[in-house]
């Protein structure tokens, strides 16, 4: 500390002094630590490019900027997984609101839809993950406090009914909220989306989320290049960039071409119902019309729309 | 500096106050650099810390937010329980700000400059928690209002966006004017301040505020959703940094031989006893409400205080800042506390650490656990996280040591300056 | 407007209505009325004529899967090329006595080997048909041709066969948007064994690897 008092003269900054000598040959070693310490940003610069790092929010891109995104994106698939990928962008289609329903007397808790999602959405292998979440639950009791998402037994187990848990697509999305640079949104169609290049990585939706249907890329997934989907989306299944979030999109490059998403095809019981909810003879709408159906976690207020219900 | 004192040559086109700024400028970047072993050991150190971090950050942005222990379940660490603290020191050191303006206290004038430096400093390192934090920080331009895209005012991390800066701003722009003024010889003119103070005052508030705001609106987070939380924040907030700026004073008195007399120490030890009785009560109003409701929305303080399911990671830490908390407060209502600072010391060291806890580690994690669907995963910060947060806590005591030394610096030539004019004169001691 | 508050009597005549001063506002809703009507065109609330008109089938088909073949029992014997020789049912069954009253597989170990029969308090001649094993039979003793067996089952099971034709059972695969492919509707009998129609336990697949994921396996509190 300087021994500075009210007696003691400025010192002495001009000359080639011996203190001057010190404190340069210091700045440089300091230099030299700080261009070390930080070496590590370096490598990591190859893995984005000046195109990604420019590049504008979904809502903003012309369609012909859109073009050019999603080659440049298949172009640094191919790069970094070695598998050629068609990504594809499909918007909302007018009439349509997507609908989901489960069925918790059949559901037997096997998780292939769980399974399903991983591989139709190019997960990260290494965490298994998933934007399905299966829990096992005690009959009599909607306590999510006795739910247990770790079994590994034969299923169905006789005093317990199972409980898949994905995003909701609430009406009122806590996470479309508190996203401060409008990565995630509520489609027209009801799917709230990411904007992967967009997305800066806060983690304040997964915060906000009652429902624990956020994902977030704590690393570069890591896929074999075989077990790729290569059938993609901009906004769903495409392999996700290091660092940003992402959720179920109800499979939104299958739905909004009409077709049903991966874990309602996976699940071998048939516990899942999707449809458009704007259409009066689709199915979701009969079960909503007939079914005795419950939401979880209403009291939120959120409005989701994925539904459970029972058959007796 | 001398030459410009010694004409006593005071800009006044245009050109003279570039000059000179950029001769105050100079000055203040000569000053950081120079001092004496003690000084140098200090701030080899602290550089050491701050490149340890500053590497351990590269490494995280390289290799993905993995290394640190956060998960799905638990996805807000010690980066954010770090940077919700210092948001509430940067609060509590323009608490002084309040008895030297609106109270006329004329001793705590001198003494604000140290709570706004505090300020500026603890500003500094909360922003760059948020960065630390961030996923991809490269993409850190998205949040730029008009080029990026700004969620304002539905998303409360844009209000705090917008409130962190300004108070950076407005303390930055208050201390650089007076120090600038005090550079040139001049008398401050309160008009080009004192609003600007008052308005720090109430954005102090609101910092503090809108950063409980992000917690207390989350529907899905019960252990967080209350009403009090802001308060709680703000009571902390106020016992945080008055303890600091206790022990700082001291420090400056022992280093930079700058007494500022007992009054500051006196008002400020007054304001923790209040303030800390306050947020023990608020703790006291939580900890009844959790465990005599009971319920599953209780089951996060459940996990806190007394452990769930056989997971008690952390029951230790929030029951050692209830310790300290209450051995502060004793300390603090004892009637000789100012007359044996070693005792004031402890209090503001227990104080300290004990309002990091629990503001922190405290408040931070168990709002993640039980997750939102009654999932136990537990967290303790990893290795990394740890590196980077004593990395940018160096850096910004770093910072703080630098801004005071340049305070010190100015404040001394001003009255070594002013004690010889005075003696030249017959005109009355120089103000310091 | 004008209004006079009248002592006992109120006539209307100092009432005006509508006045020149409320046309502006007359025009005003008349205009938001018109721009709300505009904007609630926007996509996403107006069902397209695709689906209102659906009354007429534009839309590409169901198809189910069929049921079993009808069964033929595997016999020792091979023929002059080498392949296995199956019987029909009816080969023994026509000289066999029906009997109504058998429900238990036990009594049938002789000649249906292996077989496990827990279909609530049936027999067997409750679905297979003593008139031609070939066929099953409906409560009425209508033949059904074992391709066909869903109507059968649908016969007792009412509600699961009204679940199932809404698309609440029975899983499915292909397109929601019929009027963009194929659905592919799964038999009665590709998930239930007609002998034993309740599910097996699987081993459930991909257990989620949370990092410190500390809750225990099949832990008994939970």
């Amino acid at each position: 500390m300087s021994t500075e008092t009210i007696d003691s003269p400025p010192p002495t900054t001009a000359g080639v002094t011996r203190r001057n000598v010190i404190k340069g040959l210091g700045a440089t070693l300091g230099l030299a630590a700080y261009a070390k310490a930080i070496a590590p940003l370096t490598e990591w610069k190859e893995s984005t490019t000046v195109d990604e790092f420019l590049q504008q929010h979904y809502k903003e891109l012309s369609a012909v900027d859109l073009q050019i995104v999603l080659s440049r994106l298949e172009r640094e698939a191919k790069k970094e997984y070695g598998v050629d990928v068609h990504i594809t962008d499909i918007k909302a289609q007018p009439g349509v609101k997507f609908g989901y329903a489960l069925n918790l007397s059949v559901c037997n808790g096997c998780r292939k839809c769980a399974e399903a999602c991983h591989i139709e959405n190019n997960h990260d292998r290494g965490s298994n993950n998933s934007y399905i979440r299966v829990f096992e639950m005690s009959r009599g009791s909607m306590d999510m406090e006795k739910g247990n998402a770790n079994y590994e037994h034969p299923v169905k187990q006789p005093d317990k009914f199972y409980l898949p848990v994905q995003c909701q697509q609430c009406e009122h999305p806590p996470c479309v909220d508190v996203c401060p640079v409008e990565a995630t949104w509520k489609e027209p169609d009801g799917i709230v989306v990411v904007d992967y290049n967009w997305c800066i990585g806060c983690r304040y939706c997964e915060a906000a989320c009652p429902y624990h249907a956020r994902r977030f890329n704590w690393e570069k997934p890591q896929i074999a290049a075989h077990e790729i989907n290569p059938e993609q989306s901009y906004l769903s299944n495409r392999i996700r960039p290091q660092g940003v979030m992402e959720k179920c999109t109800f499979c939104l490059h299958r739905t909004r071409a009409g077709r049903l998403p991966a874990c309602l095809e996976a699940c071998p019981t048939g516990a899942r119902v999707f449809g458009n909810l704007l259409d009066p003879k689709s199915e979701i709408r009969w079960v909503l019309e007939n079914k005795r159906i419950f939401i979880l976690k209403e009291d939120l207020g959120l409005k989701p729309q994925f539904f459970y219900f029972f058959d007796v | 500096m001398s030459d410009a004192v010694a004409s006593n040559a005071l800009p006044h086109t245009l050109r003279e106050h570039v000059r000179s700024q950029r001769r105050f400028a100079w000055r203040a970047f000569v000053e950081a650099f120079d001092g004496g072993v003690a000084f140098y050991v200090w701030m080899i150190f602290l550089t050491a810390v701050a490149l340890v971090g500053a590497n351990a950050w590269a490494i995280q942005v390289r290799d993905g937010m993995g290394i640190t222990n956060m998960s799905d379940h638990v996805s807000w660490g010690l980066y954010i329980a770090n940077f919700t603290f210092l948001v509430g020191l940067a609060a509590g050191g323009v608490m002084m700000v309040i008895p030297a303006y609106l109270y006329h206290d004329e001793e705590m004038h001198d003494i604000v400059i140290v709570g706004e430096l505090l300020a500026i400093a603890a500003i500094i390192m909360a922003l760059f928690f948020v960065v630390a934090d961030l996923g991809r920080p490269d993409r850190f331009w998205h949040l730029i209002p008009l080029i990026g895209k700004f969620n304002f005012p539905v998303s409360m991390l844009t209000w705090d966006v917008i409130v962190l800066n300004g108070y950076l701003l407005i303390n930055g722009y208050i201390c650089t004017y007076l120090l600038y003024e005090r550079f040139l010889g001049k008398k401050p003119n309160p008009r080009w301040y004192v609003p600007f103070v008052f308005l720090s005052i109430v954005w102090a508030i609101s910092i503090h505020t809108v950063t409980a705001f992000l917690y207390c609106g989350l529907g899905g987070r019960p252990f967080w959703n209350t009403a009090l939380l802001a308060p709680r924040f703000l009571a902390s907030a106020f016992v945080s940094g008055p303890a600091f700026i206790i022990l700082a004073i001291q420090v400056i008195r022992r280093v930079y031989h700058r007494d500022y007399g007992n009054g500051p120490i006196a008002t400020l030890t007054n304001v923790m006893r209040v303030t800390i009785l306050i947020n023990l009560f608020m703790v006291v109003s939580e900890l009844f409400v959790e465990f005599y409701t009971g319920g599953s929305h209780t089951s996060a303080a459940h996990y806190l205080y007394l452990g769930l399911h056989g997971k008690h990671a952390l029951v230790p830490w929030i029951w050692s800042a209830i310790a300290m908390n209450l051995t502060a407060a004793g300390l603090l209502l004892t009637s000789s506390i100012t007359t044996h600072p070693w005792r004031l010391n402890v209090a503001c060291v227990l104080a300290f650490a004990g309002i990091w806890i629990e503001k922190g580690m405290g408040l931070i994690i168990p709002g993640f656990i039980p997750s939102t669907l009654h999932e136990i995963v537990e967290y303790l910060p990893s290795v990394a996280e740890w590196k980077i947060t004593a990395g940018i806590w160096a850096f910004g005591l770093l910072i703080y040591t630098v801004l005071l030394k340049i305070t010190a610096s100015v404040f001394a030539r001003r009255r070594a300056l002013d004690a010889v004019a005075a003696a030249a004169t017959t005109s009355t001691p120089g103000l310091a | 407007m004008e209004l006079r508050v009248l002592p006992a009597r109120i006539t209307s005549t100092t009432v005006t209505f509508p006045s020149r001063h409320l046309l502006p506002f007359a025009a005003l809703v008349l205009v938001l009325t018109s721009v709300g009507i505009l904007l609630a065109q926007a996509p996403g609330t107006k069902i397209p004529a695709a689906i209102e008109a659906a009354a007429v089938p534009t839309d590409l088909p169901t198809k189910y899967r069929p049921g079993p073949p009808t069964p033929r029992v595997r016999t020792n014997e091979k023929d002059v090329q080498g392949n296995g020789v199956t019987a029909s049912c009816v080969t023994c069954h026509s000289t066999a006595k029906p009997n109504p009253q058998t429900r238990s597989a036990a009594d049938l170990q002789q000649f249906h080997q292996g077989l496990k029969i827990q279909h609530g308090r049936l027999s067997c001649l409750s679905c297979h048909n003593d008139r031609d094993y070939n066929t099953l039979r409906l409560a009425d003793g209508a033949p059904v041709a074992f391709p066909d067996v869903m109507t059968l089952c649908a016969q007792c099971h009412g509600q699961k066969w009204r679940d199932y034709t809404h698309g609440a059972h029975g899983g499915m695969n292909g397109f929601w948007d019929q009027t963009r492919g194929e659905r592919l509707r799964n038999n009665c009998v590709n998930c239930h064994d007609a002998h034993v129609p309740a599910q097996p336990q699987v081993l459930p697949v991909l257990p989620p690897r949370d990092r410190i994921s500390v809750m225990p396996k099949s832990s008994p509190e939970h």
